[in-house]
């Protein structure tokens, strides 16, 4: 379960509510800085230093058009937190197995 | 976006039966983990998950807080492990269901970006889709073996 250590860069890439919300506008299209700088309480530095941090994990490619850089979203780089999420339900599973398990035992004299 | 497990399950034990394996902390730790929890309001706890080298996993400290507990019908519990697993809500809901009970499980709170929800989701509905039919064919087989493996 929780072996959230083998990937810490997508997992802490993703834990900061900003870069969540970066990773949703990126997810409709692709955007530059000052576009995407509109949508947030913080300044256009604050937001490129959350989006090198996306480009760092893999989860945003850059691309310039003219004098603009455009962030694409790479969702494929979310893989290791999809299967993550599979193993907290295989964990459960395995959990309220055990539990009907012993309550079985437990109930018989 | 949030992200919610849910399972539910058909018990023969009465609801009474189900709340003392939930909240008596000596049971509770044969089918979780090692814990201080106490059944009331506002109680602090942990899960102490044991280290396994096997799968190179170097243990956990799982932290809670008794959200509900309401005697034998409803306990919620916040769990935070790290990650994206801050404050996240564990809770079981149990319902007379004959002589035993249905038991309404559920894990709320991860934080999952729409991004990922949207798009790399369906890959994991298969996924679990598949899980689930390894798990009831591996309950049946527990239970053609009485479940011995506990």
């Amino acid at each position: 379960m929780v072996a959230n250590s083998r990937q810490p860069d997508v997992f802490s890439a993703i834990a900061h509510p900003a870069r969540r919300h970066i990773l949703d506008l990126l997810g409709k299209e692709d955007r530059s800085v000052n576009a995407m700088a509109g949508h947030f309480n913080m300044s256009r530095p604050a937001v490129s230093q959350h989006l090198k941090i996306l480009l760092d994990a893999g989860l945003v490619s850059e691309q310039r058009h003219g004098r603009e850089r455009r962030y694409h979203l790479l969702p494929d780089q979310l893989t290791p937190v999809r299967d993550w999420l599979a193993q907290y339900e295989r964990f459960w599973d395995d959990r309220l197995h055990r539990l009907q398990t012993l309550l079985a035992k437990r109930s018989k004299p | 976006m949030t992200k919610t497990i849910q399972r539910e399950l058909i018990l023969p034990q009465p609801p009474a039966e189900v709340w003392q394996a939930l909240t008596d902390p000596a049971t509770l730790a044969q089918w979780m983990f090692p814990n201080d929890f106490e059944p009331r309001i506002g109680h602090r706890f942990t899960f102490r998950v044991p280290p396994n080298p096997q799968v190179n996993f170097e243990g956990l400290t799982v932290r809670c807080e008794v959200l509900e507990c309401d005697p034998p019908r409803k306990l919620a519990f916040s769990w935070s492990a790290g990650g994206a697993v801050e404050n996240t809500t564990v809770s079981y809901r149990l319902e007379p269901e004959g002589r035993g009970t249905r038991l309404f499980f559920e894990h709320s709170g991860f934080e999952i970006t729409q991004a990922f929800g949207e798009q790399a989701f369906k890959g994991a509905e298969y996924g679990w889709a598949r899980m689930h039919k390894q798990l009831a064919s591996t309950l049946a087989a527990a239970s053609a073996s009485n479940g011995s493996d506990l």
